[in-house]
């Protein structure tokens, strides 16, 4: 499973932990479904080259975290996931991205149905310039035809999902630009879930939160994985360590090294993630 | 150089005189550069309220004649001195009706093309050649219309509309009467061909204000392009476009010479808009010269107040949306 074969390089690893890493790095991936593989995927700024190689699977009902130092291709990685980079011309993705065995890359794919099926957070919150309800309503609306009834109560359980319910349930109708910051990513997070993705994709969703708003996303996440695949950017390393049940490190557009949460941060095999997990750089 | 001390701490007598001179006499053309500044707002002041006390003066002698039947009356009989201002109201509204139903929606959906779909090498190109067409002398737009789109209207499209709405009820007299080429339609026409820049380069740069990570929202819901124009960024730009749409508006009421030549001149309110008709500033132009006796003169001064406050209006509010969405943004 691991792209990586760098020396492994015990004496950087951390001194407690006995086990072999060879051991750890297998173990945990048996047996697991993949929801979506990534084989010898490449990306293209124009010409420059911001992803080199790129191979991992992402476990179905996991969370995986990328993590990096700024720059070394881990929001790109995520933006390919549901073809954002789509919007933007002279960027292009090569090699294999699978989701349940289709390749999201080819041509012709459904791009407005893949984005439903796999949703994304961003790092700011992103509320639409309409009421609270009409935030979630919309999307449900954009691939059903529902009775209002029933929009009712997807909005509902969507916002109870993200454990938003109890604040807004009063003021459905105020502008959803007018919450608090940790209330906008949670109206956001609600909005992905009611269009019923499969997987979410978070980038970066706490980086402009306060700490109580970030346990609050963290919390959430880790319950939105038993009924989603869930991969995660972020710069901040406890989180990833927190939240995830796998972590890729990635540099200068390489993965350098992707693994369980556990093992990557207690037993890196490779001097890079070594230094980056410590604070040595980046 | 390092000690630039002000009160003569460390410096000599002869010194400390030399740069309190200098110190004066920066103060005194600072002073006078206060002055000069200030006065220039004032003179701006000083002619907006002169141009309104003497639109309100020169149109005394109208007013007190006709009273408020001067807005509702459509006669306008220099003969018998007989004037009222409906006709040109009326063809004012209309004309600015049409031009504005028609350069709205194109202008935004030229902004929206210019700022989401079109291809690098194309938007530069496009957008000069909007910014020309605001720099185009509307007296250019007036012999073009008179000469080359009048008739080409009079030839083809109104003898087919005319055939085509002949036998629907209401629509039949809205495209009713002798093809004539020139008349209210074709003065609307030519005004939105002159307001469209308007619209476009405002709707653009508003556009260009919406965050790339709201409209990656929008697309990372599954939205489709039409999809996230409709429901994303046109409700958040929604103020600036219709500040837009409003100095169009004022640009569109007040535009004359372009409107002079095709509308046809006449002081008549009629239901189809084939048929020539008149506007305020039209009316103006056409008939100051040839105004003699108090009360014509002071009437066509009083079509200019009207027009005044209708067009303080507009911009007045489209001033107000700017500034609101100012406040969003920043």
């Amino acid at each position: 499973m691991n792209a990586q074969t760098s020396n492994v390089q015990q004496q950087n690893g951390a001194a407690q932990v006995a086990v072999p890493v060879a051991t750890h790095a297998k173990v945990d991936t048996k047996g697991l479904p993949e929801k979506i593989t990534i084989r010898n995927l490449e990306f293209f700024y124009g010409d420059s080259r911001a992803l080199k190689g790129i191979s991992l699977s992402l476990y179905a009902n996991k969370t995986t975290a990328f993590i990096g130092p700024s720059g070394c291709g881990k929001s790109t990685l995520l933006r390919i996931l549901n073809r954002m980079y789509d919007l933007y011309p002279g960027q292009r993705a090569t090699g294999d991205v699978l989701f349940d065995g289709d390749n999201l890359l080819r041509a012709g794919q459904d791009i407005n149905l893949l984005r439903a099926r796999i949703g994304m957070v961003f790092q700011k919150p992103t509320p639409f310039p309409m009421s609270i309800y009409e935030n979630i309503a919309f999307g449900i609306r954009l691939y059903e035809r529902l009775p209002r009834a029933e929009v009712d109560s997807r909005v509902e359980s969507a916002l109870r999902r993200a454990a938003l319910w109890d604040e807004v349930k009063d003021k459905l109708n105020a502008n959803g630009q007018s919450l608090s910051g940790g209330q906008q990513q949670r109206l956001c997070i609600a909005r992905t879930v009611a269009v019923k993705p499969e997987v979410i994709l978070f980038d970066e969703p706490c980086s402009a939160l306060d700490p109580i708003s970030t346990a609050k996303i963290e919390e959430l996440i880790d319950e939105l994985k038993q009924d989603y695949t869930i991969v995660i950017v972020t710069h901040n390393m406890q989180q990833a360590a927190r939240v995830s049940d796998f972590t890729a490190f990635m540099y200068l557009g390489e993965l350098i090294e992707f693994g369980a949460t556990e093992t990557l941060f207690t037993t890196p095999r490779d001097s890079r993630t070594q230094a980056y997990i410590t604070g040595r750089f980046g | 150089m390092s000690e630039v001390t002000l009160n003569g701490a460390g410096v000599s007598g002869a010194e400390a005189t030399s740069r309190a001179g200098v110190l004066r006499r920066l103060r005194t053309t600072d002073i006078v550069f206060h002055g000069l500044t200030r006065g220039a707002a004032i003179v701006v002041l000083l002619l907006l309220s002169g141009v309104i006390i003497s639109l309100i003066h020169g149109s005394i002698p109208a007013l007190g004649a006709f009273g408020l039947g001067f807005l509702v009356t459509e006669v306008w009989n220099p003969v018998t001195e007989q004037f009222g201002a409906l006709a040109p109201i009326y063809g004012t509204l209309v004309t600015s009706f049409i031009a504005m139903a028609i350069a709205l929606p194109v202008g935004i959906m030229v902004a929206f093309f210019l700022t989401e779909l079109c291809p690098q090498v194309l938007r530069r190109p496009i957008g000069i050649a909007i910014e020309l067409l605001a720099g185009i002398p509307s007296i250019i737009y007036g012999i073009w219309g008179l000469f080359v789109f009048a008739p080409f209207l009079q030839r083809y499209v109104q003898p087919a509309l005319i055939d085509t709405f002949a036998d629907v009820p209401v629509l039949n007299a809205l495209f009713a009467g002798p093809p004539y080429g020139i008349g209210m339609l074709t003065a609307g026409l030519i005004l939105a061909i002159m307001v469209l820049p308007f619209i476009t380069s405002i709707s653009r740069d508003v556009f260009d204000a919406v965050p790339p990570v709201l409209k990656e929202a929008a697309y990372g819901v599954g939205c489709t392009t039409w999809e996230v124009f409709g429901s994303v960024i046109l409700p958040f730009t929604r103020v600036g476009v219709i500040g837009g749409f409003m100095l169009a508006l004022g640009r569109a009421l007040g535009e004359t010479m372009a409107v002079t030549f095709v509308i046809g001149n006449a002081h008549k309110v009629s239901s189809s808009i084939f048929a020539p008709g008149t506007t305020i500033s039209a009316s103006i132009a056409n008939e100051f010269t040839e105004a003699v006796g108090e009360l014509y003169t002071s009437s066509l001064v009083a079509l200019g107040l009207i027009l005044f406050v209708i067009t303080f209006i507009v911009l007045a509010i489209a001033r107000y949306m700017l500034l609101r969405l100012e406040q969003r943004v920043g």
